[in-house]
């Protein structure tokens, strides 16, 4: 097996093994949902969550990603690593930290199992050339230079798969900062930084163009 | 009262600790106000650079200061909700000496002109109780209070006070609120807005506590600051429009706890209303990916006793009408906002005019007015700009009109009844060091001073006389 092939074979490997450990200790599941979870969660989710996630988890401002139809094994992973304070890019630092800290785990059940149960956002219209580009990268990546095609965990249509989050219809506001965060390291997440780390500004822009349009 | 904390000998070493005190705490919400310790969230969550709110921001505010923890749950004591908040300061009055032709004497305008001094600083008690009451309470201490002989002193007095309970309405099915309906408690009408277009919360955000400025303002903006008390019922509906009502009087009531530290007992010293002052609020908002617009209305009509110890007497009216506007563009690298706003104020002189006409003076301590009616009109605008919620740039303008009036403006070099009217504008830069510690600098120049470019005291001095250069280092933890 040539070397390119091999790397490609080693992370697709991890990948499948659990690459949302970067995010979720290995082995944890989103903790089951109780009657009484999922109504403080809703609470939550309408009367503090949606101040910046929006209604039904579809955000009005693109800084803020939308919760709408996400992966519930991937949002509560989240809230817990903000809980832990084990993601601490600035966004996460500065809003999330606070706001998942008094969770109790029946909640954050609840929030995964509401916000997972949503309609999808809308897909948003871009730039062709861009999202041409980044539909590429999506669904080839680059074999030559040890990049995974992002469909391969995050599943052809950019709808999630397992706790590998839904991309389809994220803000590539949001998106373009994460793959920044994790590129750089800030967001500790270390398969995703082996898959991304290479690519260009211009691949990152691409992609987030890409996957908000679907 | 207290004697100023050594003014000239603490101002460099004053600055050089507050610029410490702020850079000596981490990174971690232990190490900032109290809002951000019950929230757990920094700074840049609800400011976009304090204290001016984001769309985030103003729902903490709308819903009573309630989002977060509180200080004490039964599992114990959470967090302290209290915080402390320290100026710094250097101001240069351009022109600093005014000199009387008559007996060339010469009189200094600011007493600590170019001296690194001390400001002052502030206490807060700031904390939800349970999810439907939360509250603001600043204490000040001024080390640069004016005293009734003009020297400069220590003074210590409430400050802006905002107590709340809020209630979100959500139907079944609904994706957020549809009404958040609440009520305050407050000592200054405009504090309770979310809004940064209006006086209490509006920009200038900080000014030099020793710059000469405008003799005239709207009863609105500042002048009964801490002197009343307000109790107001608003809603919001599907976070669109926003509605309230509030009733202010004097604060002569649960022991001028409202009013502490104020000269209510001086003749002159504070406005004294009768029991029934309303105030309304109107605002139209609208969200719409970075950005946001609010277009309000705002105004209330106080009736003012002339002379502020004595409530027997008729009062004067002053009827403010007011209508504001705000802009912000919010992301994590560029910032933009801006905000507007227009007073209009009618003074009815119900009290005082027939009082003046009569025996030439007015009831007291009271206004003299040559009119039975005047008008006098605000005009404020302010844009800003922020790169990385850590560089900011701003401009403002203000121009101020109204009626001439000799009884109460006196007159001009020439003879004539003078009018309250002053111009200028407003050049700021700001560097957040970090998310609690702010220095900056600020320029005001003035086109027009109370009434006049040229000599407008008689005395040769000139508007621009005032312009004023500031240099402020403000900490808050």
């Amino acid at each position: 097996m040539r070397n390119y092939q091999l790397t490609l074979f080693s992370i697709t490997l991890m990948c499948v093994a659990g690459a949302a450990a970067s995010q979720q200790p290995a082995g944890d599941k989103p903790p089951p949902v109780t009657a009484t979870g999922y109504s403080a969660a809703v609470s939550k989710a309408v009367n503090l969550c949606s101040t910046c996630h929006g209604p039904y988890g579809v955000s009005v401002s693109p800084e803020f990603p939308n919760l709408a139809a996400q992966r519930p094994g991937y949002l509560a992973a989240q809230l817990k690593n903000f809980q832990e304070h084990t993601r601490a890019e600035t966004a996460a630092h500065d809003f999330m930290w606070g706001i998942a800290g008094p969770l109790d785990n029946e909640t954050i059940a609840g929030l995964a199992k509401y916000y997972s149960e949503q309609k999808p956002a809308p897909p948003h219209p871009g730039n062709p050339a861009l999202i041409a580009k980044g539909r590429a990268i999506f669904d080839k990546g680059f074999p030559d230079r040890g990049i995974l095609a992002c469909a391969t965990c995050h599943g052809s249509d950019a709808q999630g798969n397992l706790d590998f989050p839904r991309l389809a219809g994220q803000n590539a506001t949001y998106v373009v900062r994460q793959l920044e965060a994790i590129q750089s390291a800030t967001r500790a997440a270390p398969v995703m930084h082996g898959i991304v780390q290479n690519l260009s500004p211009e691949e990152v822009v691409s992609v987030a163009e890409f996957v908000q349009s679907e | 009262m207290f004697e100023p904390i050594a003014p000239r000998v603490v101002g460099i070493p004053a600055l050089a600790l507050a610029f410490a005190l702020a850079t000596g705490f981490a990174d971690s919400a232990d190490a900032v106000p109290a809002f951000a310790r019950q929230t757990g969230q920094e700074c840049a969550a609800c400011h976009v650079s304090w204290p001016e709110l984001t769309p985030y921001g103003r729902y903490f505010k709308l819903t009573g200061y309630t989002i977060g923890k509180s200080a004490i749950t039964s599992e114990g004591f959470q967090y302290l909700p209290m915080a402390v908040m320290l100026q710094g300061s250097v101001t240069n009055t351009r022109n600093n000496n005014t000199v009387d032709p008559s007996t060339n004497e010469t009189t200094t305008v600011n007493q600590r002109n170019n001296s690194a001094l001390f400001s002052g600083g502030s206490l807060f008690l700031a904390s939800r109780i349970n999810d439907y009451f939360g509250g603001f309470i600043q204490w000040t201490y001024d080390n640069l209070a004016t005293r009734a002989d003009g020297t400069l002193g220590g003074h210590s007095s409430l400050d802006n006070t905002d107590l709340r309970g809020a209630y979100k309405y959500a139907p079944v099915g609904a994706g957020q609120p549809e009404w958040v309906f609440g009520m305050t408690l407050n000592n200054n009408p405009t504090m309770q807005d979310p809004w940064n277009s209006t006086p209490a919360w509006g920009y200038p955000f900080t000014t030099s506590p020793l710059a000469q400025t405008p003799a005239a303002a709207t009863i609105i903006d500042g002048t009964l600051a801490q002197q009343v008390a307000g109790l107001g019922a608003y809603a919001l509906w599907q976070k669109t429009l926003y509605i309230e009502f509030s009733n202010y009087r004097t604060a002569n009531v649960l022991g001028n706890i409202f009013r502490a530290g104020q000269p209510y007992n001086t003749p002159g010293g504070v406005t004294t209303l009768n029991n029934f002052n309303p105030y309304w609020r109107v605002a139209y908002t609208k969200d719409w990916g970075v950005q946001s617009i609010m277009l309000g209305t705002y105004g209330m009509v106080a009736n003012v006793y002339p002379d502020n110890l004595d409530t027997t007497t008729p009062t004067d009216r002053y009827q403010d009408v007011a209508i504001d506007a705000q802009y912000q563009y919010i992301t994590d690298v560029h910032t933009v906002t801006a905000q507007t706003t227009y007073i209009r104020e009618k003074q009815k002189y119900n009290a005082s005019y027939p009082i003046t006409q009569a025996t030439g003076s007015g009831y007291g301590a009271g206004p003299t007015p040559s009119n039975p009616a005047n008008t006098l009109d605000t005009f404020k605008l302010k844009g800003s700009y922020y790169y990385e919620r850590k560089y900011g740039a701003t401009g403002a303008i203000f121009h101020t009109t109204g009626s001439s009036d000799a009884g109460l403006w006196g007159t001009d070099a020439n003879g004539n009844p003078n009018t309250p009217n002053s111009s200028g504008y407003i050049l700021e830069l700001d560097w957040l060091a970090r998310q609690n510690l702010r220095v900056l600098l600020q320029y005001t120049g003035y086109t027009k001073f109370d009434g006049a470019r040229s000599n407008y005291d008689g005395n040769g001095r000139n508007a621009s006389d005032n312009n004023t250069l500031f240099f402020d280092v403000w900490v808050a933890f």
